[in-house]
């Protein structure tokens, strides 16, 4: 279980986060939502680590993460899929694969390589190619696979729907609720996609301008109107 | 014909150490993106202490060794004292600091050693071998810096290809963010990156060392030579290195034997200009331009 606790992240005079509090339980997935500018990825970098904070706290299955570096927290299962193409292009799918566990035993990673092409079976067939001979969305099936290489507890997921056609997005948003529910992992999902991603989510955090202005379950946001026209803008 | 091909094989050899230093600025390229001039510096230092175990102890290999050991330790005292340091402050200093350090490291072989140049006898005859009723321009000691090039380039080429330690440092080199999000200790890489560079630029020096005296300045057109092939290789790609590093010993030869010695760092200068005009990505550049 991820748990935030009044995290304040500035960059310089400007601040991009404010007082932020929420928990992200396993075995569902919580979504952040809200516009542009929001702080959304700033709140993804910080739990990841690669911002440091102003003042608040990360903690992570019980223990504080001040001072613990990304690749640490990746390794305890804490583990980021960035905004993006985060896949390496220069490598093969397989090598992007190993890539997210090469701190574990061969038998492990093994393990997990075969449960990450079972999951998607479009990788399995060409893991000889290199990335960038894939699509978009298959593209970021590899960056969660490589993410589920290091056997996480805590999935953080950065705008996985960026310059996807909708069918895709879909479907990989619908993955991260099958992951969270069948690998009992807490998914803490950030998106634009207020719609589909409240649709997966058990938990709808809204984010305006580095503050959280609601917190509450994700199908109640969904059906507020006001709330919608106001943050949202649908 | 026959004096083209005399040329040619006598170009080997140098070609190859040639190719070793361009290796390790390469290795240092990939991992901080700084192209470290001081390299020849090091390997200059280093050779220094390896002609004085040779003629202490008279074991060539062991001399070999420690000068192995020393680079790995030079290459990461440089980049934990120097590099790491300015780096944080400003990326384009890094590249002058780089100059300072081989400033200094030639000032400090002058103090300790003194400026004239030495010998470095080779552990085998360095004359030309006779076979087949003729006189070739190689000799055993060519024939030993070719063995030993070609191995460290095998075993180093498997080790970035095949094993986890070499996916880690690929990574590194290519996208450190990722890399660290992926669970890379990407610092441990950058470290061990420097003292690899570091041991493969020491192995070099070592192996050229007989082919001219040693002195604080002796290594300063190998520089030359290394960076042109390790530029138009690309800058980031092993093999290029290698590729253009034995060619460029190969062209440099002809040119000396058919004009002048003095002529080679001209050439490979224009070379250079030339290559940069046409193709700034070199040859066998890994990164493929990244599509939004």
């Amino acid at each position: 279980m991820l748990s935030i606790h009044n995290l304040t992240v500035s960059y310089g005079q400007v601040v991009a986060l404010k007082d932020v509090s929420f928990e992200a339980p396993r075995g569902c997935v919580t979504a952040v939502i809200g516009a542009n500018g929001a702080g959304k990825s700033t709140l993804m970098r910080t739990v990841a680590g690669l911002i440091t904070q102003k003042s608040g706290e990360v903690t992570f299955d019980g223990s504080n993460l001040a001072g613990v570096s990304t690749e640490e927290r990746a390794r305890q299962g804490l583990v980021l899929v960035p905004e993006g193409r985060s896949t390496i292009a220069e490598f093969t799918i397989e090598e992007n694969l190993r890539l997210g566990g090469l701190w574990r035993s061969r038998i492990r990673q093994r393990e997990s390589i075969a449960g990450v092409f079972d999951l998607f079976p479009a990788l399995a067939k060409r893991h000889k190619l290199l990335a960038n001979t894939l699509s978009g969305g298959e593209r970021q099936q590899l960056a969660i696979g490589r993410a589920l290489m290091a056997e996480p507890t805590c999935l953080l997921l950065d705008e996985p729907s960026l310059g996807l056609a909708p069918l895709i997005v879909q479907q990989i948003l619908e993955l991260a609720q099958q992951l969270a529910v069948e690998k009992n992992l807490a998914v803490l999902l950030v998106e634009q996609n207020a719609v589909t991603a409240l649709r997966v989510a058990r938990t709808g955090i809204v984010l305006n301008l580095g503050e959280i202005v609601l917190e509450g379950p994700a199908e109640e946001i969904a059906a507020n109107s006001e709330l919608r026209h106001a943050y949202l803008g649908y | 014909m026959t004096q083209f091909l005399d040329f040619s094989l006598g170009g080997i050899a140098n070609g190859a150490v040639i190719a070793l230093m361009a290796f390790a600025l390469v290795l240092v390229w990939r991992s901080s993106r700084v192209v470290n001039f001081a390299q020849v510096g090091q390997a200059m230092f280093t050779t220094f202490i390896s002609l004085w175990v040779y003629e202490s102890s008279g074991s060539w290999l062991l001399a070999l060794l420690i000068a192995i050991f020393a680079g790995a330790i030079l290459g990461l005292v440089v980049h934990l004292l120097v590099m790491k340091p300015v780096h944080r402050a400003d990326a384009s200093g890094a590249i002058i600091a780089t100059f300072g350090v081989l400033i200094a490291l030639q000032a400090g072989a002058g103090m300790i050693w003194g400026g004239d140049p030495k010998a470095f006898l080779p552990p085998v005859a360095n004359s030309g071998l006779e076979f087949a009723g003729r006189i070739w321009p190689v000799s055993w000691y060519d024939l030993l810096i070719f063995a030993v090039t070609s191995l460290l380039v095998i075993v180093l080429s498997y080790v970035f290809i095949r094993t986890s330690f070499g996916l880690a440092m690929r990574a590194s080199a290519l996208n450190p963010e990722v890399a660290r999000l992926c669970g890379v200790r990407v610092s441990r890489m950058l470290i061990l990156g420097w003292a690899l560079a570091g041991s493969v630029g020491a192995i070099a020096g070592v192996l050229i060392a007989p082919s001219a005296t040693l002195s604080p300045n002796s290594f300063d057109l190998l520089l030359v030579f290394a960076f042109t092939a390790a530029v138009i290789g690309g800058l980031d790609s092993l093999v290029g290195a290698v590729a253009f590093g034995v060619g460029s010993g190969l062209a440099l030869s002809l040119v000396t034997g058919y004009s002048d010695a003095s002529n080679a760092p001209i050439v490979s200068l224009a070379l250079l200009v030339v290559i940069l005009l046409i193709k700034p990505d070199g040859f066998f550049s890994q990164s493929k331009s990244r599509v939004v």
